[in-house]
Parts: C-alpha cells; sequence; structure tokens
C-alpha cells in the first residue's frame, strides 16, 4: 500500500465522522460543509431503511426508530456493495444486539424478517424450476413448487395486522409462504396454518402428499378424509396462485 | 451521442421510447446486478434497445484498503453480459475499514494518495481488460491537501493511465464552492483524456454552497460551460443525470436534445457522432 500512515489515519476519521456525527478535527476541512456529508450519508441510510421497511417506520416512534438507524451505522461495518441489501445487516444487526428486548418491541424481529422477505423474494436472482408437467395424481406424484419463495415462522401476526398493540394481543405461532408470480414477478404471501406450513416444507423436499400424510399421526394430527381433501384443495389453489407449478415428469 | 441515466422510475417510458429517445442509457451496475423478477426482464427490455454505458457506485478507488476482488468479478460479468461500452467510476472513495458509506468522500490531495489510487486504477484496468474512466467528483470541503485539485488529478492520470469523465456541472459546483474559475481548471486538465461527460443540475443550499444533487434541471451556466468545454474535446458520449424529482419525459427530451443541439454545433457532427 502506498498511503501514508497519516493519509489513511485522516481518510478513517473522515469516515468514522460521516458514521458517527461525532466531532472530529480534520486539517484543512471546513467545519460547516463538513456536516452536509454526514447529512448526506445519513439521509442515505435513513431513507433506505424506510423505504425497506414501511410498516416498521410507521409503526415504530420515530424517536425509537432513529435511534435504531444511528446505532446501526454508527456500529455495525454496512458490508453490501449493494444498497438494496443493506436491510438485511439492518435486520441482522436487530437480532444480533436483541432490539426486541432493548426497545421494548417485543415483535420486531418478525416484522423486520417480514419486510426484509418481502423485498428480498421481489429482487433475488432467478431460480429455474425444474421440469413439471400439468397433469399428474395429487397423492402420489411428486409436486414441483415455484422455487422463489421463503417460509417464514412467526411469534406475531405481523403479515395480518400492523399496529403494535393489536400484534402484542395476539402472540402465537404464525407461519406465512411468501413467494413471487412467475409473470408479474409481484410478492404474494399467505397465512399457513401449522400442517399447511409443514406439508410445503415437506413437498419442497420432494415428499408426496400421500408420504406426508401418512407421517401426520406422528404429529399428533389424526388423519382424516377432510385432511386429505383440505390439503389438495390448498395445493389446487396455489397452483391458480403459480406456487405450486405442477407435476414431476 | 447524448445518453441519459437509466432509473427504475421512468423504465417504461424509456423502453417505449415515446417521449423520451436518447442514443443511450448509462446505469450503475450495482443497482442491477444479481438481480431477478420484474426488473432483470426490465433490464434485458432496455438493453435490446440502447447501447449501454455503466457508471459504478462501489468500487471505491480512493479507499485505504483492498480492492474487493468478488466485487470486482462481479463487475467484469456483468459488462461482458451486457455488452457496456464504458465502465465509469469515481475518483473519491466511499468505503473505510471495511464499512461501506455509499456516498462519494473526497480523497486528500496528497502525493502518496495519488500513488495509492494509481496503483489501484491499474489492477483493476489488468483485471478487467479495459480502461477505467474515472469522474472528477463534486466535493464541499478538501481535506488535508498538500496539492491542488487539479495536479493531484493531472497525476492520478498520468500515472494511471486512466480515462477521465469530465462532469462539466461537478467543475461547476466546484469552482462555485472552492472559488476558482471553472475554465481555468478545465484547460489544466488533459483534456486528450475525456472519454465521457456528465450533465446534471444541483441546488444552491447557501449563499456560497452548491450541493450536486441531480435533483433539478441544468441551469445556463452550465450549459455555458458544458459548450465552451466542448470546443475543447474531440466528441464524446454526453449523458444527463437526473436522480430525484424526476420531471415529465418531454422535460428531460427537451434538456436532452439541447445538449445534443450544442454538440452537433460544436463538433459540426450530424447523426454520426461516436463515442
Amino acid at each position: 500500500m502506498n498511503l501514508l500512515p497519516d493519509t489513511y489515519h485522516i481518510q478513517q476519521t473522515f469516515s468514522a465522522y460521516c458514521r458517527t456525527g461525532e466531532k472530529v478535527k480534520l486539517p484543512g476541512v471546513k467545519p460547516q460543509r463538513l456536516k452536509h456529508y454526514r447529512q448526506l450519508v445519513f439521509n442515505m441510510i435513513h431513507d433506505t431503511m424506510e423505504h425497506a421497511f414501511p410498516i416498521a417506520f410507521r409503526h415504530i416512534p420515530a424517536t425509537k426508530w432513529n435511534k435504531m438507524v444511528k446505532e446501526f451505522f454508527s456500529r455495525h461495518a454496512c458490508r453490501s456493495y449493494q444498497v438494496w441489501k443493506l436491510p438485511l445487516e439492518f435486520y441482522t444487526y436487530a437480532v444480533e444486539h436483541n432490539w426486541e428486548e432493548v426497545y421494548a418491541l417485543p415483535f420486531l424481529n418478525d416484522l423486520l424478517a417480514f419486510e426484509w422477505a418481502e423485498m428480498e423474494v421481489y429482487n433475488m436472482e432467478d431460480i429455474p424450476a425444474p421440469a413439471y408437467s400439468l397433469s399428474g395424481n395429487w397423492l402420489e406424484t411428486p409436486l414441483v413448487l415455484n422455487p422463489e419463495y421463503r417460509l417464514l415462522r412467526f411469534s406475531y401476526p405481523v403479515h395480518l395486522l400492523a399496529k403494535p398493540k393489536e400484534l402484542l394481543k395476539n402472540k402465537g405461532v404464525y407461519f406465512v409462504l411468501l413467494f413471487r408470480h412467475p409473470e408479474t414477478g409481484h410478492v404474494e404471501f399467505t397465512d399457513l396454518s401449522p400442517w399447511l406450513a409443514f406439508l410445503t416444507e415437506q413437498l419442497a423436499m420432494g415428499i408426496t402428499v400421500r408420504d406426508i400424510l401418512d407421517y401426520a399421526p406422528e404429529l399428533n394430527i389424526t388423519q382424516t378424509d377432510t385432511l386429505e381433501l383440505d390439503s389438495i384443495a390448498f395445493l389446487k389453489h396455489m397452483q391458480e396462485l403459480h406456487f405450486v407449478l405442477g407435476f414431476q415428469s | 451521442m447524448v445518453g441519459v441515466g437509466f432509473r427504475r422510475e421512468f423504465a417504461e417510458e424509456m423502453i417505449s421510447g415515446e417521449h423520451i429517445r436518447p442514443d443511450f442509457i448509462e446505469f450503475a451496475p450495482e443497482n442491477w446486478m444479481n438481480i431477478g423478477g420484474y426488473w432483470k426482464k426490465v433490464l434485458h427490455r432496455v438493453v435490446e434497445k440502447y447501447p449501454v454505458l455503466c457508471h459504478g457506485l462501489s468500487l471505491s478507488i480512493g479507499s485505504p484498503e483492498e480492492l474487493d476482488k468478488p466485487f470486482l468479478q462481479y463487475i467484469k460479468t456483468f459488462l461482458r453480459e451486457y455488452n457496456v461500452q464504458i465502465y465509469s467510476e469515481h475518483l473519491s472513495y466511499s468505503k473505510c475499514d471495511n464499512a461501506h458509506m455509499y456516498d462519494l468522500l473526497p480523497i486528500p490531495f496528497r502525493m502518496d494518495a495519488v500513488k495509492h489510487i494509481a496503483s489501484r486504477i491499474q489492477q483493476v484496468q489488468d483485471y478487467l481488460q479495459r480502461p477505467l474512466v474515472m469522474e472528477i467528483v463534486s466535493y464541499y470541503t478538501p481535506v488535508a491537501a498538500e496539492m491542488s485539485e487539479v495536479d493531484f488529478i493531472n497525476e492520478v492520470v498520468k500515472q494511471s493511465g486512466c480515462q477521465l469523465l469530465l462532469d462539466v456541472n461537478n467543475i461547476y459546483v466546484n469552482a462555485f464552492n472552492h472559488r476558482y474559475d471553472a475554465k481555468a481548471f478545465i484547460q489544466q486538465l488533459p483534456l486528450d483524456k475525456v472519454a465521457y461527460i456528465h450533465m446534471a443540475g444541483h441546488e444552491q443550499v447557501a449563499p456560497d454552497l452548491i450541493i450536486d444533487t441531480h435533483g433539478e434541471p441544468i441551469i445556463d451556466p452550465v450549459y455555458d460551460l458544458f459548450e465552451w468545454t466542448i470546443q475543447r474535446l474531440h466528441p464524446v458520449p454526453v449523458l444527463l443525470e437526473r436522480d430525484f424529482n424526476i420531471p415529465e419525459m418531454a422535460e428531460l427530451q427537451g434538456e436532452l436534445t439541447k445538449l445534443k443541439n450544442i454538440c452537433h454545433k460544436q463538433w459540426n457532427l450530424k447523426d454520426e457522432l461516436v463515442a
């Protein structure tokens, strides 16, 4: 490296100021002008988070939200060279630093995970689906699912409700499936029962509906005709929505 | 060739070509790499219609630390995939202590920084097997300078062998903010190395400060400086940047037409302006 330690230190000090806004002394720098760099940099980060987490931004008090963004940007070294991936780092930072407790927002991890997943699925690289046929046996033929999806488990229904008070009243076990429509590219999401979440997870591994139903008693689910009919009805509906693409060919 | 920065806000209008019809488009690879779905389809449609130039955001040529090799690999693949004719970047840094800042920070105008940057530019050029076109950025305060800005730029060009992206608005903004003569500054640059021009609007936020926002129309003094400048250059592609406060397409097309008319007048060419 050709940089002298002094120049290196000056660059570090300048960038540290942009991240924290804490006063620094830099030779030749006009302090009033320096402030604009902090504003420009921080506004970009703040706008990125607001855009990525619109529900969280709307329902978390502004003082808390601003504190979160400031803490994140000043203490975390942002690694992504693509701005759109930065919200994942924000979400990860929130989980690692136990923000649910620190900021007394028990639903925070779920909400950030949901909003990030929506953005991730929308932007993620195309994943080619395996070959499939439109006809087959719903019980016996392994199904081909749309590979562009995320299946998430929540303790709060962040995909159904937005207001913090309502979320807190409805703590439980929730599953949500997000997937990208192959033609429009829009992200669709569906609330799933624990059974349908299990079914989806197993189907994605290539297991047939028949084998999954046979396993139901192990989960203390009494296998009934209704379960079979309901499961197939769900899958047919998901075919209409382009999550179930067809049958393995 | 007069092009426009491609943005998602007006992607469909660009593809239809009904109200705006640039000669080429430019975008940041970072905004389009590793994406799929709807926007990948849009990207494919637009690159089928227009020649593509790319203007990077995250190379951070002035960073103290090592170059990000995996990032460069992505860039190389991307430039090849989309048949990108020019890859330009910024003479600044946006990453330090392995933390991205997502903005363009000013490099100290010092000889050790020149050597450091020249070496990094050469590494990038060798790896990408193409010249790097470096933009002279706008800046709001000098930082620990030991040489003049123009000497710094000249030394970087000389030692690295890079080409220059002359953002005429940046020169106007810098001349205003740091109280120097824009024309005198431009005259001291190695103008034979200019491979690309950017034009944009800005916002004056204080009596003595202009911020380079790309959110306003180009003002007349910047058009005048542009016309004066291109008389001293061989024909190169010219780009209109508009990143915020996106107006009606007719207004953008009006700016494109104005730039094109100036190019035709000064370069005495008709439709065969070449890169």
